[in-house]
């Protein structure tokens, strides 16, 4: 199999005053293939989001070493580190992270025109399309403040999606959302990731874990354990099987 | 608890608390120097003028004088006149002092004459105010020489004049209520009696009197002048009024305190401004905040307190650092008033107006504070916690979306349309842009019209190359005649016009007499500007100055009678034209020949020349000025020089003083604004990191608005430098004789090399404030 994301030994301490420095993340290593749709579960506080945002150098690690496609990025240059997220990453965040001032569809498109040579009306197809594929089209034309929260967080992935990335990384994107959005968000997630895209998924929902093929789970910066459920196949699989599967798993480990 | 707060609300933003206190504290330091200098300038003027005690009228006379006939006068009109004294003036030529590196005082527009103190009144000062006291064989030189000629103390000054040799030590600078200014054309130099007399004896220079009266408290000025000429009393000079002194004294002085006064005033806007913005860059953040207390269960009233209290203690520490720290930096700005006018400038009087600043400023921001904080009170905690309050209820359309863009880069524009969103932020930016291009323009416009060939229209000289000047000798008659014929015969001259100029007599609105200066000849040969009509072509037609035609003047307009006695004749003259003047007080006229002159009372012989093309003019200066040396040649722009003088001088330094304060300025305030609008968009540049685009990127969109917002203001203040300040000017010198001054505008200044160094320093400013923290990791500002 081929190797997207690998960390190795990775470090995360902060410093909080004189002599108080945070230990966060203890020598995780971990490796996620392509293709895969891993969620990240554990208590709050456990360090998952600082993995996630250490994994994909979005924070400066302390220590160790992160590869993404093969590439040590542990050194780059803050440059060389933006031009990656712009092409090959794709974030989606529980708070709605996009620009006040833009409307939907230039949020969404704003990452693609960043490019010189970019083909403004290929853009605008495609950014489309995409609103099509979440459902929001309609509200292409609308400024941010004038959409729902479910709505403005599918926007949210179309512009992660815009660059066509090798892996998308989310920190609790359903966090604030009410069941009925977060389980359609999910279903859109899933269909991303069947077309190929690689998803890390940071979540303490068992609903939401429950739909993803590996699950790790943190305990004090640490992946203490993890578990390979397969792809979910909503036709397949009984959702509420695998959720009682994971649920068992989780106490186990002490959740 | 409120206490704690509001310590944790100063550590929190601390950038953001820092540059409120810097604008604070500057709105008060400007606020506070210009109240200061309006002070210093009332309470050193009357202070001065108790000092000097100047006379209420005086009178000029050159010739034949006789005391006992003035004496009689005095005490026929004792019901008005307090006190009467003549100053018998030793006129000496400029050529005849010589100081320094075999330097003379050739060529000055001044008058110079030797004099000892008066012993009632209109007493010359030194620069602590004392009555001048000066030894033999000492001298005390008029500031304004000691600035012209860069002469100090303890130099020597030789008078050399018919074989007649002496030496003078410099002892002291002479401050001199009636002619400290350039505008005046004569200038006392004070020596030791016994040296005058000496002087007398061995006859160096020409007699002049002085003849002042003091007037009693409610003595009528303008029956005395009236009686004066109707007793045929000496009276073949210029007469000057009290008020005259205190226009030419404070004339320079109150037009350059006039600008400085302009841009403290600036300043202050500039520095209000600043506040506003600040309070625009923060409200979200203080908004949000509000909802926290709010919701932790903290009173409407505690919160209010809060609030208040954090700006009531920053606006009164800085109201009381900004007043401490005005009284150094008004020193920037009264050099001037304190050589003029008071060394001292202790009255106390600018303390307390000078408190005026700190009030205000202070008023002003607790009633903004409570200002915002009653829109707060409408916005219930859980609205206050969901941000972005600003922008609510606000369903504009959405205007330039990204795909229309076909000009710039996506940075660029994304950078232009953020002006456009939120231009009420960057508004704010660009009044202190067009403030700031205002501060350098203005003065460099005012110096550069100053300096100009061009301004001897507001001096009522038509323009021309080469001006020769005949003051009243014995000779002067005979020396005109043949210098008419010289320049008849020169085969260099290309066309010259003399001039005449008398002391006459006029009906005023009230029907009695005043005196009048009248220039008679030939104005059709080098032209003058007219603000009005034209001037006088035919007989019994005359043109008057702005001043005259005004109504504390004659108050006549054009095709109005005016009626002139001249050699005890009256002749009917009509009001052809109005031209600017601000030379002998404003108040002159020019008038067809056929007026006939004054013999009794002809004042000076002007004649302008034009030479032929080629024909190199300093040559010819300096032909006709050791040909007859009774006159002065100049050229006009040197004498635009010398009698505006040390105003251009204190022109050039305001103005470059205005371009560094401007500057200073627009780089704090560029790097601030900065500085809180990447703090304030914090979240947006981590949205926009995290979808991959680099600081630079980043940095070019912000690059981009400002730099756009700049050249905006630069543009506007440009065009309102030159159109509002030609007002303001026009409207400051219309006392002094010049209603409708226009800037001489040298384009490659005002529009190339100013606006080119202000985008060159606010860009340079920019590239450096404009950084995006790049070390703190990313997550800490997305996530929540
Ligand atoms: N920049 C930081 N400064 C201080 N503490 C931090 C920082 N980032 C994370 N932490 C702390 O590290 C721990 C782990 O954080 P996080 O990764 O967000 O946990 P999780 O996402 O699992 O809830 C928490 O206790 C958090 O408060
Ligand atoms: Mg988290």
């Amino acid at each position: 199999m081929n190797t997207i994301l690998e960390t190795r030994s990775l470090n995360k301490k902060v410093e909080l005053g004189k002599n108080n420095e945070l230990h966060i993340l203890k020598d995780v290593d971990l490796m996620i293939e392509k293709g895969e749709f891993v969620s990240v579960m554990g208590p709050s506080g456990s360090g998952k989001s600082t993995l996630l945002y250490n994994g994909s150098g979005m924070d400066r690690m302390t220590s160790g070493s992160v590869k993404f496609k093969g590439l040590e990025i542990s050194g780059m240059k803050e440059e060389e580190l933006a031009k990656i997220r712009l092409s090959s990453m794709g974030f989606i965040f529980q708070d709605i992270n996009l620009l006040k001032n833009l409307s939907l569809i230039d949020n969404v498109m704003f990452p693609a025109l960043v490019s010189k040579d970019a083909d403004k009306k290929a853009v605008h197809q495609k950014a489309k399309k995409l609103l099509e594929m979440t459902g929001i089209e309609k509200l292409a034309d609308n400024n941010i403040t004038q959409a729902s929260g479910g709505q403005l967080q599918r926007a949210g992935i179309c512009r992660a999606l815009i660059n066509d990335p090798d892996i998308l990384f989310g920190d609790e994107p359903t966090g604030a959302l009410d069941s009925k959005s977060a389980s359609e968000i999910l279903s859109i997630l899933a269909e991303i990731n069947k077309k190929g895209t690689t998803i890390m998924l940071v979540t303490h929902d068992v609903k939401v874990a429950a739909k993803t093929e590996r699950i790790l789970f943190m305990v004090d910066g640490n992946i203490v354990a993890e578990k390979k459920m397969g792809k979910f196949d909503s036709l397949r699989d009984d959702i509420m099987e695998r959720e009682e599967i994971l649920i068992k798993w989780l106490m186990e480990n002490g959740f | 608890m409120i206490f704690k707060i509001i310590k944790n609300d100063f550590k929190r933003k601390k950038i953001v608390t820092a540059a409120v206190f810097v604008f604070i504290t500057m709105a008060v330091i400007l606020g506070a120097s210009a109240t200061n200098i309006i002070s210093n300038l009332i309470q050193s003027m009357s202070e001065l003028k108790a000092h000097a005690v100047p006379a209420d009228i005086a009178q000029m006379h050159a010739g034949k004088f006789d005391q006992s006939g003035i004496d009689k006068f005095t005490q026929d009109q004792s019901e008005h006149i307090a006190l009467q004294e003549t100053m018998v003036l030793l006129s000496i030529d400029g050529r005849d002092i010589h100081f320094g590196n075999n330097q003379t005082m050739v060529g000055t527009v001044q008058d110079i004459s030797f004099v000892v103190q008066n012993r009632k009144f209109d007493f010359i000062l030194d620069l602590n105010n004392e009555k001048l006291d000066i030894r033999k064989g000492e001298l005390a030189v008029p500031i304004y020489f000691m600035e012209v000629y860069n002469l100090k103390l303890g130099d020597t000054i030789t008078l050399d004049s018919k074989g007649y040799r002496k030496e003078f030590i410099i002892s002291e600078y002479a401050r001199d209520y009636e002619m400290n200014a350039p505008l005046t054309s004569s200038k006392r130099f004070v020596v030791n009696q016994s040296d005058y007399d000496e002087m007398i004896e061995k006859q160096t220079g020409e007699l002049e009197y002085l003849i002042e009266f003091r007037l009693k408290e409610n003595g009528d000025s303008q029956v005395v002048q009236t009686a004066y000429i109707d007793a045929g009393l000496p009276a073949n000079g210029p007469t000057v009024g009290g008020e005259l002194f205190l226009l030419f004294n404070a004339l320079s002085d109150a037009a350059i305190a006039m600008i400085i006064i302009l841009i403290s005033f600036l300043l202050v806007i500039i520095a209000s401004l600043c506040i506003q913005l600040t309070f625009l860059a923060t409200i979200d953040e203080d908004l949000k905040e509000i909802g926290v207390m709010k919701a932790m269960g903290i009173s409407r009233k505690d919160i209010k307190k809060v609030y208040l209290n954090k700006y009531r203690i920053m606006s009164a520490a800085a109201g009381i650092i900004g007043y401490l720290l005005s009284f150094i930096v008004v020193n920037l700005f009264n050099g001037n008033m304190r050589l003029y006018i008071s060394s001292e400038l202790s009255g106390n009087l600018k303390y307390v107006l000078s408190l005026i600043a700190p009030v205000v400023v202070y008023l002003m921001i607790v009633l903004y504070c409570q200002k915002v904080l009653r829109k707060v009170d409408k916005i219930s905690a859980v609205e206050a916690l969901r941000s972005d309050i600003m922008e609510r209820g606000k369903k504009r359309k959405y205007s330039f979306p990204l795909l229309s863009n076909r000009l710039f880069t996506i940075n660029i524009y994304m950078g232009l349309r953020d002006v456009w969103k939120r231009f009420k932020l960057y508004r704010l930016l660009i009044f202190i842009f067009i403030a700031c291009t205002f501060i350098v323009i203005l003065p460099l416009n005012i110096y550069n019209t100053m300096n100009s060939p061009e301004f001897s229209t507001y001096m009522g000289i038509g323009k021309c190359d080469m001006r020769i000047d005949l003051r009243k000798t014995d000779t002067i008659t005979a020396d005109f005649a043949r210098l008419q014929e010289d320049l008849e015969n020169d085969p260099d001259i290309e066309k010259y016009a003399a001039y005449i100029t008398c002391s006459y007599q006029v009906k005023n609105a009230e029907g009695s007499w005043d005196y009048i200066l009248i220039e008679t000849g030939d104005f059709s040969v080098f032209p003058l500007e007219y603000l009005e009509g034209r001037a006088p072509e035919r007989a019994r037609e005359i043109s008057i100055s702005f001043a005259n035609a005004s109504t504390d003047g004659l108050n006549k307009k054009v095709g109005d009678d005016v009626v002139v006695r001249a050699s005890g004749i009256d002749k009917t003259f009509k009001v052809c034209g109005i031209y600017q003047d601000i030379t002998n007080g404003g108040k002159t006229a020019k008038a067809d020949a056929s007026l006939g002159l004054n013999e009794e009372s002809v004042l000076w012989y002007i004649v302008n020349i034009n030479t032929t093309p080629g024909v190199d003019i300093r040559n010819k200066m300096e032909y006709f000025q050791n040909a007859y040396h009774s006159a002065q040649v100049n050229d006009i722009k040197e004498y635009t020089q010398q009698t505006l003088g040390n105003m251009i001088d204190q022109l050039g330094v305001i103005a470059i003083g205005g371009i560094a304060i401007a500057l200073i300025i627009v780089v704090l305030i560029t790097s601030l604004f900065l500085k809180m609008l990447l703090s304030k968009d914090g979240s947006q540049i981590a949205i926009m990191r995290s979808m991959g685009l680099t600081t630079q990127n980043i940095k070019n969109q912000y690059t981009a608005g400002t730099l756009s917002v700049l050249v905006l203001g630069i543009i506007l203040g440009v065009v309102a430098s030159d159109f509002l300040g030609e007002i303001m000017v026009s409207a400051a010198m219309s006392s002094m004789g010049a209603a409708r001054i226009q800037f001489v505008n040298i384009a490659w200044q005002t529009w190339l090399l100013c606006p080119l160094a202000l985008i060159a320093v606010v860009g340079i400013t920019i590239s450096l404030s404009c950084k995006v923290a790049v070390e703190e990791d990313l997550s800490v500002v997305l996530r929540s």
